[in-house]
Order: C-alpha cells, then sequence, then structure tokens
C-alpha cells in the first residue's frame, strides 16, 4: 500500500519532523542531562534521596488507586449509558462531561468545605471531625475528575465492539455474565487498559489536587513545585523529575508497543444504538444505581461551588450575596482573552499539525516514521510541570536552546521570555490529542481510496484538498474541541514560563485560591469554565454548521410536508 | 461541502488573526530579544488613552497642590510608551499601580509568583541574558537580598531613600522597603468558643492544650513566612530557649502546610483553630469572614519589610528608578497605606481606617541579613527537631 508522496507533504513533513525533535525531544533530554549534571545539589544527601522515594510511593500509591476507581467507574459508565435503555439517560449523558469544564482548583476547596474537620457532610451531618488532608482527599478528588476521561475512552471502544461475536455467544446458550466476562471484557481489554494507563499518567502528573489537600501527603509531581517555588532548587526539582519520568514512561511504553497492537475491532462496526434488553434485573439496577450515585456527586460537587460563588463566606455562613462577581470587577480582563487566544491558536494548530501528521504517517509511511509517532506522542507521558521545566533550561539559551554551543558571538535569540514559547508548549503537549484521533479515523478509511483519486486522474492538490481533508475533518474538530478546553484550563505546562503580559486565566485563579478567598476563586473559577462552555459551543456549531441548520429546519420542513 | 469546509477554516483564521493582531507573531517576536518592545506593541491602543485620560484628571488636581512625588529621571513625554514589566507576590497592589500609570503614564505589568518561583525565574533570565522583569516589588526581604548577593539587582541610589529607618533598606541601595509585613495568627473564633479555650494572647498560649492539632503552620523550608517566625523566636528567646519552644510548638501543629498561606485558609475553612500567617497590617480577613479574628501577639511578633527593586539589566531603568522614586514618595506610599491597608514605611503618613497601628503592635527585634545567612543552618537543625 505504499503511495506516491507530493512533495508539499515531504516538505510540511519534515518541517513538522524538525518541530518534534526540537520542542519536544530537546527538552525531554535537557531535563535529564540538567539533573544528572548538578553534582552539589542537596538531592544527593540521603534525605534528598530519602524524601524522593516516599514521594514517589505517594505518587504510585495514589495513582493506581485512582486508577483502578476511575477506570471501573468509567466502564460501569459507559456500559450504563451506551448499553441500557432507562428514562433520563439523555441528562446522565450530558452531565458525565462536566469535569471538562470543571472550575480549574475549587474542587479540592469544595471537598473541604463539604468532607472536611467542620465540613457540611461529615461535620454539621454526620458529627464526625476528621481531617480531609492526605490521601483519601486526593484520591477521592481526582476519581471525581478523572472518571470522566476514562468513560470518554471507554465509550469511543464500546462503540467499535463488535456485536455479532456476544449474539453468537448468547445463541450458544451463555448467560448475560459469561458473555459479558468471555466475549465482550476481553474484546475491549486492550483499549480498558489503554485507558487507565491514560488515567494513571493523568493523576501521576497532577500537581495542583495534593498541593492544596495533601496537607502533608505531597506527591513527586507537586513536591516539583514545592522544590521550585519554595526551596529556589530547580536542579533538585530536575533530579525528582528523573525518578517522575520513570514510571510514565513504562506505562507509556506498555501502552505504546503491547497494548494498542492488539486489536479486535472489526472495521465497519457502528453499534451506537445497541441496548442490551437481557441485562437481569438486578445487575441493571446497581449499574444504573452506581452510574447515578457518582453523577450526583459530581452534580452536587459543581453546584456546591455555585454556593461558594453566591454566598457570603463559603463553608461557614450561607447568607446568599453578590460580593463575589462584584470583586471579580477588579479582576483584570485581559487575562481571560490572553487565555482564550492561547486555547484557539493552540488548538488550531496542534490538532491540524497532528492529524495530518496522523495521515502522513499512516498512509505514506515516511522516512523516520517510528520516530515522528513515538516523539509525538512522548508528551503524553511527561508530566506538563516537568515538560514546562524542560524547556525552561532548554531555550533560556540563544537559538533554540543548542546556541549554548556554538555562535556565541551572535546576538542572543532567546525563546524565553517571549510570548511564544507558551504557544509552542502547547502545540507540543496538544498535538498527540489530533493524533491519535486522526489514527482512530483513519482505521476505518481505506488506503487505495487515494490511489482511486490518482487513478481517476485526479491531481495531488485535487486528490488532498477534496478526497482526503474532507475525510479527516472530522478528526480535526473533535480533537479541536478537546485540545480548547483543555488549553483553557492547562497550568502546569506553562506556569514557569508566561511573562507578565500574557498572563492566563487559570494562573489567576492559582492566585485567587492560595490568597485565603475561596469565595472569589468560586466565582473567578465559575467565570472560566462558563466561559469555556460558550466557546466550545460557539465551535461546535462552526464546525456543524450544516448539521445545526438541517437540524433547525427539519421541523419546519416536515409541516411543509404535512 | 468541500467549500464549507474552506470557509470555516478561512473563518477561523481570519478570527485568529485578529485575535492576534495586538501580539506580535511568534516569528517578529523571535527576532525581537528585547522584551520591552514585545510588551509594548502588546499594549492594546484602548488601554492607553484610558489610562491617558485618568492621567489627565488627575495630573491636573495634583498641579494646584504638591504632587506629591518627585523624580529627576521622569521625562513624561519619553516615557509615555513604557510598560514596565514586575514580578511580585500579590495582585492585591494592582491599584497602587494604577495609581503610578495615572500619575506618570508609565504603564506596568505584573505577574504575580512566589517568593522563590521569582528568585527561580531572575536567575534563570539572567543566565539566558535576556531579563524580562524590569523591577520587582512586594515578596519576603531575604529573597531580595539573596538575589542582590547574587548580583541580580541593580542598585540604585533613591534621594527618597534617606528617609526610611536603616533596618528598612539594603545599606548599597539595591532594595528599599515600602511596608511592613508582620506575622499575625488568624484565629477562628467559633471555635475557640466551642472548645472553651483561652483566646491566644502570647505565643506561649499556642501550647495550651485544647490547641494540640489544632495550629497550623507552614514549613518554614519552602515558606518565609515560618521561616522569618521562627528565627525571630530564636533571636528573641536565645538558642536554647528558642529550641525548646520551637519543640513544644511542633508537637501542637498536626502538619507543616507547603505555602505561607495555607494556615489562614485552614483556619477560615475550620480546619485549624490558630494559623501563623503574615499580613501587611490590613483587616481583610476579619473584615470578610465573621467568625475570624486576627491577633497580634503581645509579647513581641516577627516581621519583615516588603521591598521593591530595580532587576539588572532591565532596558527601561530610567523609568524603572521613576517607579522607585514613586514608591517612596509620600504620594506613592500614602497610595499603598490607603489601597492596600498597609503599614508602611515612611512615618509622615496618615493611617487610613481599618489598618492596625503600627505602634500598638510589639515587634521582634530581626537581623534580616543574618537571617539571610544562618538559613542552611536554621533549616538544617529544625530538621532536627521534627518527628520521625
Amino acid at each position: 500500500m505504499h503511495l506516491r508522496t507530493p512533495s508539499p507533504h515531504k516538505l510540511i513533513y519534515g518541517i513538522i519532523f524538525l518541530f518534534l525533535v526540537y520542542f519536544i525531544l530537546l527538552p525531554v533530554v535537557s531535563i535529564v542531562f540538567y539533573g544528572i549534571s548538578s553534582s552539589d545539589s542537596l538531592f544527593f544527601t540521603t534525605k534528598g534521596f530519602q524524601n524522593s522515594f516516599i514521594h514517589l510511593r505517594h505518587s504510585l500509591s495514589v495513582a493506581i488507586i485512582v486508577t483502578i476507581m476511575a477506570t471501573v467507574l468509567g466502564l460501569i459508565l459507559a456500559f450504563t449509558l451506551h448499553r441500557m435503555a432507562f428514562a433520563g439517560k439523555r441528562v446522565l449523558k450530558a452531565l458525565v462531561l462536566l469535569p471538562f469544564i470543571n472550575p480549574p482548583f475549587v474542587g479540592s476547596i469544595a471537598y473541604i468545605m463539604l468532607f472536611g474537620k467542620r465540613g457540611l457532610i461529615t461535620h454539621q451531618l454526620l458529627g464526625l471531625t476528621i481531617s480531609p488532608f492526605g490521601m483519601r482527599g486526593i484520591v477521592t478528588v481526582q476519581v471525581l475528575g478523572l472518571t470522566a476521561l476514562a468513560y470518554l475512552l471507554i465509550s469511543s471502544a464500546i462503540q467499535k465492539t463488535d456485536i455479532s461475536l456476544e449474539e453468537a455467544a448468547r445463541t450458544m446458550g451463555a448467560s448475560e455474565g459469561k458473555v459479558l466476562l468471555t466475549v465482550t471484557l476481553p474484546m475491549m481489554a486492550p483499549e480498558i487498559a489503554g485507558t487507565a494507563l491514560l488515567v494513571f499518567l493523568a493523576s501521576m502528573s497532577d500537581f495542583s489536587t495534593p498541593l492544596i489537600i495533601g496537607g502533608s501527603y505531597q506527591t513527586l509531581a507537586s513536591n516539583l513545585y514545592i522544590q521550585i517555588t519554595g526551596l529556589y532548587d530547580m536542579q533538585s526539582a530536575a533530579l525528582s523529575g528523573i525518578i517522575l519520568l520513570l514510571p510514565c514512561f513504562m506505562a507509556f511504553w506498555l501502552h505504546k508497543y503491547h497494548l494498542s497492537k492488539r486489536s479486535y475491532f472489526s472495521d465497519d462496526t457502528t453499534a451506537s444504538a445497541i441496548v442490551n434488553r437481557t441485562l437481569p434485573r438486578h445487575l441493571k439496577g446497581m449499574m444504573i444505581g452506581i452510574s447515578t450515585l457518582y453523577l450526583t456527586f459530581l452534580l452536587g460537587q459543581y453546584l456546591f461551588i455555585v454556593l461558594g460563588a453566591l454566598t457570603k463566606q463559603w463553608g461557614y455562613d450561607y447568607t446568599f450575596s453578590l460580593a463575589h462577581f462584584q470583586s471579580l470587577k477588579g479582576t483584570q480582563i485581559k487575562p481571560f482573552i490572553n487565555s482564550f487566544k492561547l486555547a484557539s491558536a493552540t488548538a488550531l494548530f496542534a490538532s491540524g499539525t497532528g492529524v495530518f501528521l496522523a495521515y502522513l504517517l499512516k498512509l505514506h509511511r515516511p522516512k523516520f516514521a517510528t520516530a515522528a509517532d513515538l516523539f509525538a506522542t512522548l508528551p503524553a507521558a511527561v508530566p506538563g510541570i516537568l515538560f514546562g521545566i524542560g524547556y525552561l533550561v532548554t531555550f533560556r539559551y540563544p537559538i533554540l536552546g543548542i546556541g549554548k554551543f556554538w555562535l556565541t558571538p551572535l546576538p542572543s535569540i532567546v525563546l524565553l521570555g517571549t510570548k511564544a514559547i507558551v504557544y509552542l508548549i502547547c502545540i507540543a503537549r496538544f498535538m498527540n490529542i489530533g493524533l491519535r484521533a486522526g489514527y482512530a479515523l483513519l482505521e476505518h478509511v481505506h488506503p487505495d481510496i487515494e490511489n482511486a483519486s490518482y487513478n481517476l486522474g485526479a491531481g495531488q492538490a485535487r486528490t488532498f484538498f477534496s478526497i482526503m481533508l474532507p475525510q479527516m475533518k472530522s478528526a480535526f474538530f473533535a480533537s479541536f474541541l478537546r485540545s480548547f478546553s483543555d488549553g483553557m484550563v492547562t497550568l502546569g505546562a506553562i506556569i514557569l514560563l508566561i511573562i507578565p503580559s500574557n498572563k492566563v486565566a487559570v494562573q489567576q485563579i492559582f492566585t485567587v485560591v492560595k490568597s485565603n478567598a475561596s469565595g472569589d476563586a468560586a466565582a473567578i473559577a465559575l467565570l472560566l469554565s462558563f466561559m469555556t462552555l460558550i466557546f466550545l459551543g460557539f465551535y461546535y456549531l462552526l464546525f456543524n454548521f450544516r448539521d445545526v441548520i438541517k437540524r433547525l429546519k427539519a421541523p419546519f420542513k416536515k409541516e411543509v410536508n404535512a | 461541502m468541500k467549500r464549507k469546509l474552506l470557509l470555516v477554516v478561512l473563518a477561523i483564521s481570519a478570527f485568529l488573526m485578529i485575535a492576534c493582531s495586538s501580539s506580535n507573531t511568534p516569528a517578529e517576536q523571535t527576532a525581537d530579544s528585547t522584551p520591552a518592545n514585545t510588551t509594548e506593541a502588546a499594549q492594546s491602543s484602548s488601554e492607553s488613552t484610558a489610562a491617558d485620560t485618568s492621567a489627565d484628571t488627575t495630573q491636573d488636581t495634583a498641579a494646584d497642590t504638591d504632587a506629591g512625588w518627585h523624580s529627576d529621571y521622569y521625562n513624561a513625554e519619553a516615557m509615555k510608551d513604557i510598560t514596565l514589566n514586575m514580578y511580585g507576590v500579590t495582585d492585591t497592589i494592582i491599584p497602587v499601580l494604577e495609581q503610578f500609570t495615572a500619575d506618570t503614564g508609565i504603564k506596568v505589568e505584573n505577574l504575580t509568583m512566589q517568593n522563590g518561583e521569582i528568585l527561580q525565574r531572575l536567575i534563570n533570565e539572567s543566565t539566558a541574558g535576556t531579563p524580562i522583569a524590569d523591577i520587582w516589588f512586594t515578596g519576603g526581604a531575604d529573597t531580595f537580598i539573596s538575589a542582590a548577593q547574587q548580583g541580580l539587582l541593580h542598585a540604585y541610589d533613591a534621594p527618597e531613600g534617606a528617609v526610611l529607618d536603616d533596618i528598612m533598606k539594603d545599606p548599597d541601595g539595591y532594595w528599599y522597603g515600602t511596608s511592613l509585613t508582620l506575622v499575625n495568627w488568624v484565629v477562628n473564633t467559633a471555635l475557640i468558643d466551642e472548645y472553651g479555650l483561652k483566646m491566644p494572647e502570647t505565643w506561649d498560649d499556642l501550647l495550651q492544650e485544647g490547641l494540640k492539632g489544632e495550629v497550623s503552620m507552614s514549613d518554614p523550608a519552602s515558606s518565609g513566612t515560618a521561616y522569618n517566625t521562627i528565627s525571630a523566636i530564636l533571636q528573641v528567646r536565645g538558642e536554647e530557649e528558642g529550641w525548646a519552644y520551637l519543640d513544644q510548638l511542633i508537637g501542637q501543629v498536626p502538619y507543616f502546610t507547603a505555602r505561607g498561606s495555607d494556615p489562614a485558609n485552614n483556619v477560615v475553612a475550620g480546619e485549624a483553630i490558630v494559623g501563623i500567617n503574615a499580613s501587611n497590617g490590613d483587616r481583610e480577613l476579619e473584615e470578610n469572614n465573621a467568625n475570624i479574628k486576627l491577633v497580634y501577639p503581645k509579647d513581641g511578633t516577627g516581621w519583615w519589610p516588603q521591598p521593591v527593586a530595580i532587576v539588572e539589566g532591565t532596558q527601561n531603568l530610567d523609568a524603572a528608578k521613576v517607579f522607585i522614586d514613586w514608591m517612596l514618595s509620600k504620594k506613592g506610599m500614602q497610595t499603598l497605606a490607603d489601597v492596600r491597608y498597609a503599614a508602611v514605611a515612611r512615618d509622615d503618613i496618615s493611617i487610613p481606617d481599618g489598618i492596625v497601628d503600627i505602634k500598638t503592635i510589639q515587634l521582634f527585634p530581626v537581623d534580616f541579613q543574618a537571617n539571610a545567612a544562618n538559613r542552611e543552618s536554621i533549616l538544617l537543625e529544625w530538621q532536627s527537631h521534627l518527628p520521625q
């Protein structure tokens, strides 16, 4: 299936490849070099080592528990919402996406207010006085957020499973339980494992949750942040970063070269509308129950944040007050505009290049395809804050980071301290979303379609623009929306790189969260999540313009016909 | 289909072009290594007109009386397009910066971070040879001292600096204290009543039985508030008695928080009863939270100056000097006192309501240079006193 590769494609591929090497491989390698080149670091005292391993143990314990819980919950949710028929399903399907526009950080504060020593539920309702800080808190908050991610990934797997195998098992007399355990789940195993690993990576790299509710229980990622901001010690941070990279790379390697290779999907099933009617009543009830419980928690947390923004003193005095929204007037508007610009521009570039790269790698197999694929997906395994450190230590030197070694007499062109670096790191981080969306889509596109176009006499440009581009459009849109909502709330990667003139809204919220004004933090965070929602809606309409118009016209048309 | 898609792509790119037109394209930025120019261009025109009009009105009124500030380096015409980049630890000084812009026409963009992050950034930017920040305002004196020693600050012999006490400024002019940061206790009075405890007034009151596990304090290794507190206690009580007291205090604290602002958050949320906190003298926490009272210990408390400094290598040296002159002037200090309710470094300022009178507070005598110099040895000793 080797295709002719048009020369503009080759040129673009070359540019993308260079980008990958410079802005992904180089920073990651830099962290390692920077870390091990620091012989006088405090880290090399036994205490430093000891501490890092305590934090590693914390990180792993949290990540493993969160991974198991979130994946199981995500699986139950996916089955319930995709394979069962019950009233109110549509509402639940919308609710489960809440975490994607969740106001950042304040979820953790809400948890303290609800389940803390003097929390609304634990203390006022149940009369308990228990500390919310520590592992329990981190796990709860992360499970609430990451289950949605697990659900989203598993749903796409469920929609692709071949239902005819299940039917076959059923006709041969297997019970529902047996079908589930011996047919359905094994068929989905690679996707489930892949989901689990992505959840694992997300949990490992989360630094803000442990920082806010970890108490003395800090993880490697949050400790990295403390080492830089509190202890002024970036070299130790880079060294513990290397320790953090090890399990992440291992998970990444497992995912990439072992699990994703096995695939049981049939090429052309779209089983989204399958409803399982034969499930035993109690099992069905239980699954709907668990799903509803989870979503109630999620909604409860959200509403509680709204409550916090609208009352006098969150956690103590629940008298209605608009004071927090009034104090928003003092908030500068510019960070919000910066956030929006950053999220839109990086989503556009990252998704565009990601999807295009997927197309090139999958259908044209250019030189170094394996390397390009590896580099592009690498950021998924590198925790954001560590990637930020990598950029910091690489791009403080002139000419894209390598000028340290040559060109020293020339006037320095340093990326650090420009607005561009924040855009570049976001594009580098989000490109793998586009790449994965592209791969998933191309599973269903026959490679010969391009050859067919050539054989019918279409030119290179025409083939690309009228045959391939429309095919890949949906992957681009999906990836764009995902990158956009991620970009609006991303902090870890950029926190060390932003400059005064392009500070973003999330950073503002992070500062307010620290400044003893949780009600204000709730208000400003809600504003950001509301803004994200509006723009997601706007982009969705833009992308699906035709469908929406059609749907709007539909009832009208019917009337005419009748 | 094709046309629709093209339309969408065009619409997005047109939109992004508009959105990005106020900033430079990445290529231009890379070529342009002076950060001052970059931010200059980033300023939208609407913003500058707004600043201009407000500048006019205030200057008119100020012209009648005494403007309250003066700088030898000020040149209104040459400086009206300058934007100063500033690092600091709090957003609450934004109104002060706005007043500065109104008075001088010089715009200020601030980025709020933690002390250590600022120091780390200045080191990186100095290594890279591209300083981003022009000025650094607010933070702990120890980080300013450390930065001055590493050659990251620019010495300026400010004329207005003469009126400040010696302890409020660097002898070589690397930094000047603008206001005081005071260590105080954030106390949850609802819980004090509920448990029938004695309202703490002295440091020894923190050791009462009922407060076991209820005192919140940050980790001195990562928080300036806690470090200044313990070093002040050691200086006042002497090594032996000081550590004996700290041993007992450590027993009252369930865990040491990562950031200096956490203890106050914990007390407000009811997670602890007393939190060791730092404030600039304002009463905001009390005013916004009915169950909170701020206490200044009767037997003395830790404090440090809240400095302002010029970053070495700034491209806007004259404008930065104007900022220092303005900040240290009567006008600047009065603004700081009025909008931020801060206990300022000058004593010829009228103190607004809602601010603690610094004269009623017992301050520990503190040696900041020694604080900065002994940091590592004190922290090492501290480690050995923690329960293993």
